[in-house]
């Protein structure tokens, strides 16, 4: 009996798990169980525990498929697939340039698939056009963390140390949600009643503060960025600030402090609806001796002003002094599960392996070097992903895409246009290990293997590489997308070599990071093997590194910059009586698309379907009583969804998960305006109205509890 | 072919709206496409006014509430001259005069004076009146100035006000207020606390009167009364008496009211008002009104190459009409109109200096919400807030709705007038997070909850969680497995008696371990009120 120990396939906490045989009978091959870690502790969350369920009897794709003149899809064979997509894509750079071919990746794929899908993109397709989810999830914090401190790593230090915290402030980010294991490192901050949870919804995690564990801020939908201004003026006026920090290790606080006297808390009040009290207490708190750590998540970057939002939270915590201690810090919760190795390894459209910039010589240089070819052949920067899938089949765009580890239609802002976008390309080619719902669009569709088949890497949300193991045999007909990219490239007769190991594929990224900023290239499958703690940067001869601050910040001059942000309107307000604001999140039992999620039955059947959670005032306004299906409205588009009322969300706000299929989907509501630096989308405040669709289909339990 | 010569910007006024205005414009400074010289009276950076009290009294320091760096403006290319005044505008040469002699010529104009402290009329007060023809006889001394005041009386307006108020505070000193507007009131309650003895002289029944209805201004009163400080309701002020100092100087005694009370104290701080700083519009023969009249695009009404804008601009739609005929309206007094104003019209010249088009209509403001700055106190108010709940129609016109709570022993009111469900005015006193949620509704003119009382339930405690006892059986124990009470409880019945076991069956605990207690808890009331369940059957 042979145990695998592994990490789990969703999002960036990694938990550590065992898998092993399950006993005869099982429906499931194997049984998953957690396997004890400082990041999980043997803990696992309902996704993780109910895993391996995927691995048994499923829809799995399990041979290529070709759409047929009917709209359907038939089987062929892997060969006949390839040629037919290596052909295309020559058809396509002879008729269009190289740049009519784009990939776009996923921040779940591991750290080699994804450094190999970003050489495939520049090798093999000589194109610019690559570009990934993450940038839904994580740039504007990535962006932020860059202009600040100069290097970007969600959490600059290892998870284990919020356990001794006094106070924990968590902006947008419901992880009592999206990573539950997590939670036991907030234990400490919630004993000593520190816990401040800022979200406009009373979410699972705001819930956590109460009993006097805390506190919970609901400021209203878009005003994240003025809160933290009127934080940071408390502090500078009330003199909770860290001076000898400040004078030693920033630069910058002059014209930040300048930047703030304007945010008064009454003024602050009169944008967020945060009383002026609960503003001061929280100023004082975060200033309290005893460790103090700011936390941001998808909340406060999913906006137009998403990386100055970032910006003002780092700036809070710079003045605080909090970064590069050994007992405070500011840290972004990572969302994917590879959404910190995903970011850093090549398949953003302006970077290179290691985290380096594309339009660095030295950067082209080091990265051609390793890839053995001219830097000359590298091309420059491409367009980020939500102006990459606009220029889908349009004049001088995309018109061949490759889809990897991503469900757009889904989980891509203004949905519809995307998919609009989709049947406009002339070819699309989809690897995933179900039909996803993006899959159902494509012209050719490739089986891929799933987290407990493969051997890789994965980097989670500490910057700390964990090894994903094998445990299963494939699916006879499914393949590793490192086998796909290197068949391809084949048939491309593309420069660089593209190894099936990957053990192999680690060791040349390890090379090709060498010297970035992220690092890896003290570090292979060997080593990791012996479960060193590897935090990166890790170069050769290092140990990692688990603090990055203590010393320096990664700016020339080993400094943080204070850069003042500026509040500007927010560009969707409600304007017409009966409009709502829709903000968007997760569910416990769903992991981003649900394309995964959704097919474990014990997940599906506690979240079955579109629930909209609004407040039972707002409900019965509009004459809606709970477990009734509305219509969910904008000029963007329509979603079907059934009426859950709870007192813990403001008024005047809904609350939509995303992760469900068709008319189900959140996303089709969205705005695809983006932030101008990180070029994240505004996912958090569209503009809705709701209406009964009249046909009342009441849930059971509600009709038996009267 | 020469580049167009950069389009010259003159900025009078380098207060917290002058200053975001030169902020805004900097780009096109930088860009060579306009030359800006801004003229400030005060010298040094430009600071947040509405601070000064917290100035004054040791809350925050100089270095805090300074809003733009001269420096740095002037190493972007801006002419800032400080500590100077502009005594005259000549609209014919298109220059302004400066005190130091100096003449600086413009294409554009935008004056930013602000506001002074209104002095009333008092006997033992001097004041000047910035009329015409006042203006004409005293010449260029009264631009730009304020009167002198009698030693022991102050506004509070600068950092030289400041100065002379802290010392006071520090000192607990006696200091008789005179006004019971907001402004009056924050400084009231923040000398208060920092141990000054402080009377405050007001006219009539209540404080706040244009901001609140007696409702309100009854609770203030009681909430006011019970932080120290003394309120003379009533109390017309006529004069003050001084008093010989042993060096022959003489200083504020006592203000003297109509009806005969003396009110002793070391400094008389005056709170009445404020008027738009319009000498200099005055004397260049600029239409003036409660300030410079403007149209909505802040350009003067009289000569189009002049702006306005903050405390000293007089919004008002100009259709035509060149009359004499009062105008009404005024300043709305706040820095956040006058930011606005800023903002718009430094994008407006942008637009224009760039050839772009400036589609964004100018800040278009609704009634303004007057809140009373102050720690563990608060009152807040906006727009027409006269309306009763029981009024009856007018003619055609409906009455607006009227929710009122009213709850005076415990200092708590609250009045909402709509319609439509939209404030059309709120009163708000006693009740922070009402407050804060009304002036977030009435600022973005977003709709009510229907269930009014929702809104004062954001001021009740937190619910009670029954956090000794077992939740119900619905209740979510486990949150990281969604795993109930009921479930937890039917797992122990089959047999699963430890923490341990009922992990194993049902999840509940085997996320973070947040819960294990409140597992515990469960068994532990099962035990104690069923014993023991009967053992788990065991399979091979």
């Amino acid at each position: 009996m042979t145990e695998t120990a592994t990490h789990c396939p969703y999002c960036a906490f990694q938990c550590a798990m065992t898998l092993s045989p399950a006993p005869a009978g099982s429906p499931e091959p194997l049984t998953v169980d957690g396997r004890d870690f400082p990041t999980n502790r043997g803990g696992l969350c309902k996704k993780g525990w109910t895993s391996g369920a995927l691995l048994g009897e499923t829809d799995r794709l399990t041979a290529p498929l070709f759409r047929t003149a009917d709209g359907g899809f038939e089987e062929v064979e892997w060969d006949v697939a390839l040629d037919r997509i290596a052909e295309a894509v020559r058809q396509s750079r002879e008729e269009h340039g190289p740049d009519s071919v784009g990939i776009f990746g996923g921040g779940g794929l591991t750290n080699e698939k994804a450094y190999q899908l970003g050489k495939f993109a520049r090798l093999a397709l000589g194109t610019s056009r690559i570009d990934y989810n993450g940038r839904f999830c994580m740039s504007s914090a990535a962006a932020a963390a860059n202009r600040s401190f100069g290097v970007d790593r969600g959490l600059p230090f290892p998870v284990e140390d919020l356990d001794a915290a006094t106070t924990v402030l968590i902006l947008g980010s419901n992880m009592a949600d999206t990573m539950p294991p997590f939670l036991s490192h907030l234990q400490g901050a919630r004993a000593a009643g520190g816990l401040i949870v800022v979200d406009p919804r009373r979410s699972s995690t705001a819930r956590l503060t109460d009993d006097g564990a805390g506190l919970h801020l609901q400021p209203a939908p878009g005003t994240d960025l003025e809160l933290l201004l009127g934080l940071l003026h408390i502090v500078i006026a009330e003199r909770l600030v860290d001076e000898t920090f400040i004078a030693e290790r920033t630069t910058g606080y002059a014209a930040l402090r300048r930047s703030v006297a304007a945010w008064w808390p009454e003024r602050v009040q009169s944008v967020t609806g945060v009383p002026t009290d609960l503003l001061r207490r929280v100023a004082r708190r975060l200033a309290s001796r005893g460790g103090t750590y700011i936390l941001t998540g998808r909340g406060v970057e999913q906006h137009v002003n998403g990386t100055d939002t970032a910006t003002a939270a780092i700036n809070l915590a710079l003045v605080l002094g909090l970064p590069g201690s050994t007992d405070s810090g500011y840290g972004t919760m990572t969302g994917q599960g590879n959404g910190q190795g995903g970011r850093e390894h090549g398949q953003k459209c302006d970077q290179l392996p290691g985290y380096r910039k594309i339009v660095d010589p030295a950067a082209r240089e080091h990265v051609a070097r390793v890839w053995g070819v001219d830097p000359a052949i590298i091309p420059g920067p491409g367009l980020p992903a939500v102006e990459m899938l606009a220029s889908l089949g349009r004049e001088g765009g995309v018109r061949t895409l490759f889809v990897h580890g991503a469900n757009v239609v889904i989980s891509a802002p203004n949905a519809g246009e995307v998919r609009d976008a989709l049947t406009r390309l002339d070819l699309l080619v989809v690897s995933d290990f179900f039909l996803s719902e993006t899959a159902r669009y494509a012209d050719i569709v490739l089986p891929v293997l799933q987290w407990a088949e493969e051997e890789g890497t994965m980097t989670n949300l500490e910057g700390r590489v964990v090894r994903r193991r094998k445990a299963i045999d494939p699916p006879a007909g499914a393949r590793s997308e490192l086998w796909i990219l290197a068949e391809l490239a084949r048939r491309l007769e593309a420069p660089g070599r593209y190894d099936l190991d990957p053990a192999l594929v680690f060791d040349e990224l390890a090379r090709a990071s060498e010297g970035g900023i992220a690092d890896y290239s003290g570090l292979s499958h060997e080593l990791l093997d012996t479960e060193v703690a590897a935090y990166w940067p890790f170069p050769v001869g290092s140990t990692g590194t688990p603090r990055l601050f203590l010393d320096r910040f990664g700016h020339a001059d080993g400094r943080a910059r204070l850069v003042p942000v500026r509040a500007t309107a927010h560009p969707e307000r409600p304007t017409e009586p009966g409009q709502l604001t829709l903000i968007t999140g997760r569910l416990l039992e769903h992991y981003q698309s649900g394309s995964q999620t959704r097919r474990v039955a014990e997940l599906a059947d506690s979240q079955p379907e579109l629930r909209a959670e609004i407040h039972p005032t707002t409900a019965r306004d509009r004459g809606l009583a709970d477990g009734e299906l509305i219509t969910v409205e904008n000029h963007r588009g329509t979603v079907v969804a059934r009426v859950t009322t709870s007192t813990g969300i403001r008024p005047e706000t809904i609350f939509l998960p995303f992760h469900f299929a068709d008319d189900a989907s959140a996303n089709l509501l969205t705005s695809d305006a983006t932030d101008p630096i990180s070029a994240m989308p505004e996912f958090k405040t569209a503009i809705v109205t709701v209406h009964a669709i009249g046909a009342v289909a009441p849930l059971e339990t509600v009709g038996a509890s009267v | 072919m020469h580049p167009p010569r950069p389009v010259r910007v003159v900025l009078v006024g380098f207060g917290p709206v002058g200053a975001r205005f030169a902020e805004e414009l900097l780009p096109e400074v930088v860009a060579g496409r306009v030359d800006l010289t801004v003229v400030g009276a005060e010298s040094g950076d430009p600071y947040n006014r509405v601070l000064v009290a917290e100035l004054a009294v040791g809350l925050t320091e100089k270095d805090d509430i300074v809003l733009a760096d001269s420096d740095e403006l002037r190493g972007s290319g801006v002419d800032v001259r400080t500590g100077v005044r502009v005594v005259a505008i000549d609209r014919e040469a298109r220059t302004v005069l400066l005190d130091d002699g100096t003449d600086v010529e413009y294409d554009r104009l935008v004056l930013a004076t602000g506001a002074r402290a209104n002095i009333p009329t008092l006997s033992g007060v001097a004041r000047t009146i910035r009329d015409s023809s006042t203006l004409g006889r005293l010449g260029h001394a009264a631009i730009g100035t304020d009167d002198a005041l009698p030693t022991g009386v102050t506004v509070v307006r600068d950092l030289a006000d400041a100065e002379t108020i802290g010392r006071a505070v520090a000192a607990k000193q006696h200091i008789v207020v005179l006004g019971a507007g907001v402004l009056g009131l924050e400084f009231a309650l923040l000398a208060a606390r920092h141990g000054a003895t402080v009377s405050v002289v007001h006219t009539g029944a209540f404080p706040m009167p244009r901001n609140l209805d007696r409702g309100g201004g009854s609770v203030l009163s009681r909430a006011l009364r019970a932080r120290g400080i003394t309120l003379l309701a009533h109390s017309p002020a006529e004069g003050i008496a001084v008093h010989t100092e042993d060096d022959g100087t003489t200083r504020f005694d006592a203000l003297y009211t109509a009806d005969g009370k003396h009110i002793h104290g070391d400094l008389l701080v005056l709170s009445c008002g404020v008027g738009a700083r319009a000498e200099l519009a005055v004397t260049a023969g600029l239409r003036t009104e409660a300030g410079i009249v403007v149209d909505r695009d802040l350009r003067s009404w009289t000569d189009s190459r002049i702006y306005a804008i903050g405390d000293c601009a007089h919004i008002v739609e100009n259709d035509g009409q060149t009359d004499t005929a009062r105008l009404g309206g005024a300043p709305a007094g706040l820095i956040g109109p006058g930011w606005r104003q800023a903002e718009w019209l430094a994008a407006r010249f942008a637009a224009d200096v760039t050839g772009t088009e400036h589609s964004d209509a100018p800040p278009a403001e609704r009634a303004s919400v007057v809140m009373l700055k102050g720690e563990g106190i608060d009152a807040v108010s906006a727009g027409a807030i006269s309306a009763e709940p029981w009024d009856p129609r007018i003619g055609d016109v409906e009455p607006p709705n009227v929710a009122l709570w009213a709850d005076p022993e415990h200092g708590r009111y609250v009045k909402m007038v709509t319609r439509d469900g939209v404030l059309e005015g709120f009163v708000s006193v006693g009740m922070p997070r009402a407050s804060a949620e009304l002036t977030m509704l009435f600022e973005r003119g977003g709709e009510l909850p229907s269930d009014r009382s929702l809104l004062l339930r954001l001021d009740a405690p937190d619910e009670p969680v029954a956090s000794g006892t077992p939740a119900g059986p619905e209740a979510i124990i486990c949150t990281c497995n969604a795993v109930t009470a009921g479930t937890i409880s039917d797992a122990w019945h089959a047999g699963n008696t430890t923490v341990a076991c009922i992990g194993k069956a049902t999840r509940a605990g085997t996320g973070c371990g947040g819960c294990k207690d409140r597992i515990e808890r469960i068994i532990a009331d099962r035990e104690a009120t069923l014993g023991t369940p009967p053992a788990l059957e065991v399979t091979a």
